[in-house]
């Protein structure tokens, strides 16, 4: 006989632990389980069934898997914990004893993390072992990238330690350098929450939130022990990201750092790039210089000069080296221009995305641009963006800090500006007189350079995300913006889709509706104009007329296939009701063919649903009842989502009718 | 060695002529405190002096002034002060005496003691001095103190309060102490003009007396402030005498030779310095720095970065691991800039406010700004971001599969109704007349008469198809008609009906029955009278009641053609026949052990088979080839065996409450309606638990009826007021399973009093069917 098996001895009762039993088994405080758990990746499991795990778990009880505390009690870092301890209890001793000196020294040693931002352990063995390759590492860097660049924005407390904050700040400068480099941003967006970036890294998609440039507010109730253990932890995986791509595209990490720079907000400019290779430091240094910097390379000159000497026929050295660039680059365009286009021999197999071929290369984008950025656009967030799609030089205020191409307005060679101010009306006085000593000129409001394009700044993002220079008269100073429309939102069938016209994803009954409300609003006007304004304007009347008779006309057209076997009596006794309702006499057949034959329409649509719903409920009723179910709850979430695209439509079909009748 | 003692001696014999010369009083203070080692109580001055001075007033103090604390401690000096003569005198005599007593002394330090010491400096075996102090004798007035003069006895109060009093206080026998004389104020600036010898300006407390103190006492005074040793003459530090000198003795204590461990370098302390080496090599001992260098190297240090997927190998992912979802990217609606539909009317920006901020949607309304300018920080920034981490860390992940499937895919492929036809679809004739519900419904085998039984507890026969009532018959005035069915064959027609416990056989008049149809009628209900008359009919227990009274109901009934009667125990609701038309079965629910009757036409005779059934039966039906009956309980449908009597078979098809039940004309298919708004299909073969389950109503089943005449149709009448059709076509090969379709929902019946269609029935050849309705009518659907 087999033996009996007692409960709670095997399977699930086995499996899963509750947070209190892998505390006590740890022999750790909880904060230091918690810390454990958000650095090893470890997190609480659903059971099955609760009951047959433990009888007594409420259901806020959490659960994790045994074997995760197993692996959990062979941690290195438990023992750290553990002597962190000891000289936490050491501490307590030697205060307790009156002994300053001994807790002070002990204290020393204690090496608080939270305080200095400098833990006496280190991380990175754990990122070894939950990214045992470096694409899952970047896989799972959005949280990572989201959380460090907001706290890069944080102010310091002494929950957030001000080296923490510049740690993060140093690191997200870093990873931003890298993209500037390597061409790998993607898209970007402005949102109400902060400007999202996408970023293709080796292949994977990462996508973080960067915060506008104010003081955040703290708000609620908010353990920053938390957020400081996860810092803690991607601050370091952020530093092994960063390391292993910039040695991806041989440079130096980690980057030099200049504190005077970034003392005067240079913030990106404070860090200098370098080669690898130390024989030839020099020519692969490439720091950030906006284009000049420190005047014309001595090694450089000499080759144009020879160049020049050469050729003798050009005046301009640099213009003969542009062209000899640009031809070559148009030759390199040319022999990659080819994209093959893979069209389908048999039908039947499966349509495949095509490789997309875009004309201007993302790295090139704003290259032949020189950009101001004036006071009042966000100065990061702009550098950043620009210099990733390919722009060299970029100027600025120097209220906006240090690192700028120019701080002169008035420099001819800058081809965009930037701005987000209004269009005065009146003229004011000029504003900033401490800003005169190196803007030797001032413009007055409204005052434009000439040959120069003023955009706003979103143009610079709209830009971005087609890929291509938009024209700038829609984003002019002052001027209404188009809407800034998500790049991220993948357009689906049937869902409501702003940039696609309002025609075009309409369904047939609302066309229909909405067409029929027309007609009728149309026709009572003309009712009104017949009867008020009969006499005046037979001319218009006439064009009406004509107009109608056209629409009529392919509307007919339109349903030439569809069956006629409406009756004549439903409509006359529906336009009798109609008209009974406006308080008017039953009208004349002239206007009725149109309203008819949409009314005629409209009902075969009602009556082919119907059909469709009898349908569906002949075959819903030979379904088992958990398919049902589902059935039931796919068709719920869907209705949903319908409701709430048809909600869409409708507002835009009210606007673009409140729009037409504007401009009328 | 010798010569450092004398020297010694030599000085403080110097030093003591010179106390000597001072004042005689410091010899006696002197006494007392080397006493102290020997004699506590006269220990007690000099400790207090020491208390006093050397160590703040914390002892005594604290709870008076300093003066006063000054003047105490200085009084306590006092006795001693005065009894000094007394006390010298005592001592020398004492010194004498032991003098006496060791006769075997030097009599060098006698000659000392003499000038004045209460000691004598001996030498000892090794040849060094040594005091030996003079013993003291024990007798009563020896070591009192109280005896030694008068002492003010007032206790520790402040002789202030004694001010206005001509005396200080008490002595020892309650005799006032007097205050001395004090001078007048000239006499006084006098005293401050020339000091007195010994003048501190303080008064003892105790006698009111100034307190002069000897230059001894102040030196001692001095010394004890300074935390030097008290006695003058102690040395400290005498030079190291060498026991074990390094001098070669003739007679060594041991003769071992020297051990070899001697010579040899220790191990240990290699180890150690080896232990130290290593810690240096490996940085673990860093040479010293001032802790503020340290620590700001130790801030200078960067993070070490190195490459750490160098060795990287790609490993399958564990499959419990589930990795963290990503948060969704943002949609239109999040720009600062969205599209102006996404924004929110005024109606739904209230009712988002309206709503608790937990139950929202949307944690967010869209908000539009005219430039970027405008956008202010996002609030809850940091408060998502928390969240975020929260949800990282503590929330549990589960794996859910998202089916991404057009729903209708799900949906089984029905093929259209239209390839399906024939089937009833509209309604042709409705059969007004019954007040009341229509109970039961019952098309002739020939098709073209049709009987109705209702609650009016009347029977009556209507042409099918132009719905013209042929005839009627009241069967009972209380009991409803519960059910009326037709004998299945043609060479007769006959109806069956019941009301109450009655089950009347009647041969209605009607167009297409010939009156030799009515005749042969009436000779197969009348054949068994006879047979009854015959005697052949098995007596019954004479106690036991029947189980059916077969009886002529009585002239007025049959002469509207209703010819028997049979009487059952309990009210009867369901009537099968067999297909022979010799038996028929009617079950009565609530008959318990007699609720299923199989009645024989021919021998007007009535049998009970079951003993004892599971549960209520609800209906029966008799195997249209076999001889097999099928009897429907409330949960279960059995299968007996007729001839063999025996249970072949128990179908289960998992209804609670079975309402109807019919077979396929094949025999191999039974279809069950049930109450719980199921319709099941079973397939005899296969298995006992149902092919198929089909719910297409709201509402209670009420009947399903099989069409028998070879259409593939079956159709359920339901309480919501409609019948559904199916087509259920049974396929000639065994291994095929049935094609059901539901082809048409027939409505027009109304619902009364939570009931709709009662009951069906199916036309013998055609696609027609009819049904019952709670409303009082019968329809004819075609």
């Amino acid at each position: 006989m087999a033996k009996i098996k007692k409960k709670g001895q095997s399977g699930q009762a086995k499996n899963y632990i509750t947070r209190t039993q892998a505390v006590k088994k740890l022999q750790i405080s909880l904060p230091d389980f918690r810390k454990l758990c958000i650095w090893k990746g470890i997190y609480p499991r659903e059971p099955r069934s609760r009951k047959k795990v433990s009888k007594s778990a409420t259901a806020s009880t959490t659960f994790y898997y045994t074997k995760d505390i197993q692996y959990l009690q062979h941690e290195p870092l438990l023992q750290k914990f553990r002597e962190q301890k000891v000289l936490e209890k050491k501490i307590s001793r030697a205060l307790g004893r009156g002994d300053v000196g001994d807790a002070a020294r002990l204290e020393r040693n204690a090496g608080r993390p939270d305080q200095t931002g400098k833990p006496r352990y280190t991380l990175h063995h754990v990122i070894r072992e939950r990214y045992p390759t470096f694409i899952d590492a970047i896989r799972d860097l959005d949280d990572c990238l989201s959380m460090l660049f907001l706290f890069a924005n944080l102010p310091s407390t002494t929950a957030v330690p001000a080296k923490m904050i510049a740690r993060c700040e140093r690191l997200c400068h870093e990873f931003q350098h890298y993209l500037i480099t390597s061409h790998s941003l993607r898209k970007s967006f402005l949102s109400i929450k902060g400007i999202y970036y996408q970023a293709n890294i080796q292949g994977e998609d990462v996508l973080w939130l960067v915060p506008y440039k104010f003081n955040q507010r703290v708000v609620g109730d908010i353990d920053f022990r938390i957020m400081g253990t996860f810092v803690e932890f991607y601050m370091t995986l952020l530093g092994f990201v960063n390391y292993r791509l910039y040695s991806s595209i041989g440079l130096k990490y980690p980057p030099k750092f200049d504190q005077t720079k970034d003392e005067k907000g240079a913030e990106l400019a404070a860090l200098t790039l370098e080669g690898v290779n130390l024989a030839t430091n020099e020519e692969t240094t490439k720091a950030i210089t906006n284009g000049e910097g420190h005047g014309p390379d001595p090694k450089v000159q000499a080759e144009v000069d020879k160049l020049v000497k050469k050729l003798r026929t050009e005046t301009n050295g640099d213009k003969v080296d542009e062209e000899m660039a640009e031809g070559e680059d148009e030759d390199e365009e040319k022999a990659t221009d080819a994209i093959d286009k893979f069209e389908p021999a048999a039908p039947g197999g499966d349509v495949l995305p095509q490789p997309t071929y875009s004309g201007n290369d993302p790295s090139k984008l704003f290259a032949n641009c020189t950009f101001f950025l004036s006071r009042e656009t966000p100065r990061q967030s702009l550098e950043f963006i620009l210099r990733a799609f390919g722009c060299k030089r970029i100027g600025w205020d120097s209220i906006l800090g240090e690192g700028s191409f120019t701080t002169d307005e008035s420099d001819p060679s800058i081809t965009h500006q930037i701005v987000d101010r209004p269009i005065i009306q009146a003229a004011t006085t000029e504003e900033g007189d401490g800003e005169d000593n190196q803007t030797a000129q001032k413009l007055g409001p409204n005052q434009r350079y000439p040959g120069r394009i003023y955009v706003q700044p979103q143009w610079v993002w709209d830009c971005v995300n087609d890929e291509e220079l938009k024209s700038p008269e829609l984003y002019a100073p002052g001027a209404a913006l188009p809407p800034h429309l998500s790049p991220f939102v993948k357009p689906m069938q049937g869902q409501y889709d702003p940039t696609i016209p309002l025609e075009e994803q309409q369904t047939e009954g609302e066309a229909l509706e909405a067409e029929i409300e027309d007609a009728k609003v149309e026709a009572e006007s003309e009712e009104e104009d017949s009867e008020v304004e009969n006499d005046m304007d037979v001319a218009d009347d006439n064009d009406d007329d004509e107009e109608e008779d056209s629409d009529a006309e392919e509307e007919k057209e339109d349903e030439e296939d569809e069956d006629e076997d409406e009756d004549e009596e439903v409509l006359q006794r529906q336009r009798e009701l109609e008209a009974e309702i406006s308080g008017k006499a039953v009208k004349s057949k002239q206007v009725d063919p149109k309203l008819k034959a949409k009314l005629d329409k409209k009902k075969e649509l009602e009556r082919k649903k119907k059909e469709e719903a009898e349908d569906l409920e002949r075959a819903k009723g030979m379904l088992s009842k958990k398919k049902r179910k589902l059935f039931e709850q796919m068709q719920y979430t869907n209705k949903k989502k319908s409701t709430e695209d048809m909600k869409l439509r409708s507002k835009r079909r009210r606007l673009e009718k409140e729009k037409a009748a504007g401009k009328a | 060695m010798k010569s450092k003692p004398v020297e010694k001696k030599r000085k403080a014999r110097d030093e003591e002529s010179d106390s000597e010369s001072d004042d005689e009083l410091g010899n006696g203070l002197f006494d007392g405190v080397l006493e102290a080692s020997e004699d506590e109580e006269d220990y007690i001055p000099s400790d207090a002096i020491d208390d006093g001075d050397s160590e703040s007033e914390a002892s005594e103090g604290s709870e008076e002034d300093e003066e006063e604390d000054d003047d105490a401690l200085l009084s306590d000096d006092i006795p001693s002060d005065i009894e000094d003569n007394d006390d010298m005198g005592k001592l020398r005599k004492g010194a004498e005496e032991l003098e006496i007593a060791e006769p075997g002394v030097d009599p060098k330090p006698k000659h000392q003691e003499e000038e004045g010491r209460n000691y004598r400096i001996e030498k000892d075996a090794n040849g060094g001095e040594r005091y030996v102090y003079d013993e003291i004798d024990p007798v009563y007035d020896s070591d009192d103190s109280d005896a030694k003069g008068p002492v003010n006895t007032i206790g520790d109060i402040p002789l202030s309060f004694y001010d206005s009093y001509p005396h200080i206080g008490y002595d020892i026998n309650g005799k006032k102490i007097m205050r001395p004389a004090t001078g007048d104020a000239l006499q006084s600036l006098l005293d401050t003009i020339e000091i007195p010898k010994g003048w501190t300006g303080l008064t003892d407390v105790n006698t009111g007396n100034p307190l002069n103190l000897s230059q001894e006492e102040l030196e001692l005074v001095r010394r004890v402030q300074q935390g030097l040793i008290p006695d003058e003459l102690h040395d400290p530090y005498p030079d190291t005498v060498e026991w074990f000198t390094s001098k070669q003795e003739t007679m060594p204590l041991s003769a071992a030779p020297e051990p070899k461990r001697r010579f040899l370098p220790s191990k240990n302390e290699a180890k150690q310095v080896m232990k130290l080496v290593r810690a240096i090599r490996e940085g673990r001992i860093l040479p010293y720095k001032p802790p503020e260098e340290r620590e700001r190297e130790e801030e200078e240090k960067e993070e070490v970065q190195f490459d750490l997927w160098q060795d990287e190998e790609p490993a399958a992912p564990n499959p419990m691991h589930i990795p963290a979802p990503k948060l969704p990217p943002p949609g239109y609606e999040m720009s600062y800039n969205p599209p102006e539909e996404y924004l929110p009317t005024k109606e739904e920006r209230e009712e988002w406010e309206k709503t608790d901020p937990e139950d929202r949607e949307k944690e967010f309304l869209p908000q539009k700004y005219n430039s970027l300018r405008k956008v202010p920080a996002w609030g809850t920034l940091v408060k998502e971001r928390f969240e975020r981490c929260m949800d990282l860390y503590l929330a549990p992940r589960v794996r859910k599969n998202r089916l991404n499937i057009d729903p209708n895919s799900l949906l089984p492929k029905l093929p259209s109704p239209a390839e399906l036809k024939p089937f009833p679809t509209v309604v042709q004739t409705i059969f007004r007349g019954h007040e009341g519900t229509v109970r039961s419904v019952a098309i002739d085998p020939t098709g073209v008469a049709l009987a109705t039984g209702g609650s009016d507890g009347t029977v009556r026969v209507w042409e099918l198809l132009t719905g013209r009532q042929v005839w009627s018959v009241k069967l009972s005035s209380e009991d409803p008609v519960y059910t009326v069915r037709w004998r299945p064959t043609k060479d007769a027609f006959i109806l069956a009906a019941s009301a109450g416990e009655d089950v009347f056989l009647m041969v209605p008049t009607h167009s297409s029955v010939t009156p030799t149809l009515d005749q042969a009628s009436r000779d197969v209900l009348a054949a068994g009278f006879g047979y009854a008359t015959n005697g052949q009919q098995p007596a019954t227990a004479p106690g036991k009641e029947p189980a059916g009274k077969w009886a002529r109901p009585g002239t007025k009934l049959e002469d509207a053609g209703v010819l028997v009667r049979v009487t059952v125990r309990s009210a009867v609701k369901v009537i099968t026949w067999h297909r022979r038309g010799d038996h028929f079965a009617t079950v009565s629910p609530e008959g318990q052990r007699s609720s299923v009757a199989i009645h024989t036409l021919s021998k007007h005779l009535t049998q009970i088979p079951f003993r004892k059934l599971h549960g209520l039966a609800q209906t029966v039906v008799f195997h249209p080839l076999k001889p097999l009956f099928f009897v429907a309980t409330m949960r279960t449908v059995r299968c007996y065996d007729l001839q063999k009597v025996e249970l072949v078979k128990i179908v289960q098809p998992g209804a609670k409450w079975i309402s109807s039940l019919d077979i396929h004309s094949g025999g191999d298919h039974l279809i069950v309606g049930s109450y719980d708004r199921r319709l099941l299909w079973h397939d005899l073969d296969l298995s006992n638990r149902p092919h198929k389950t089909m719910r297409f109503h709201p509402k209670a089943i009420r009947a399903v009826r099989y069409h028998k005449g070879g259409l593939p149709l079956f159709a359920d009448a339901s309480d919501d007021g409609t019948l559904q059709i199916f087509y259920g076509k049974v396929p000639n090969d065994q291994l095929e399973s049935p094609t059901i379709v539901p082809v048409k929902q027939l409505k027009g019946h109304k619902v009364v009093n939570q009931v709709g269609v009662v009951d069906i029935d199916w036309h013998p050849r055609e696609p027609w069917c009819v049904s019952a309705g709670a409303d009082g009518t019968a329809r004819l659907w075609m």
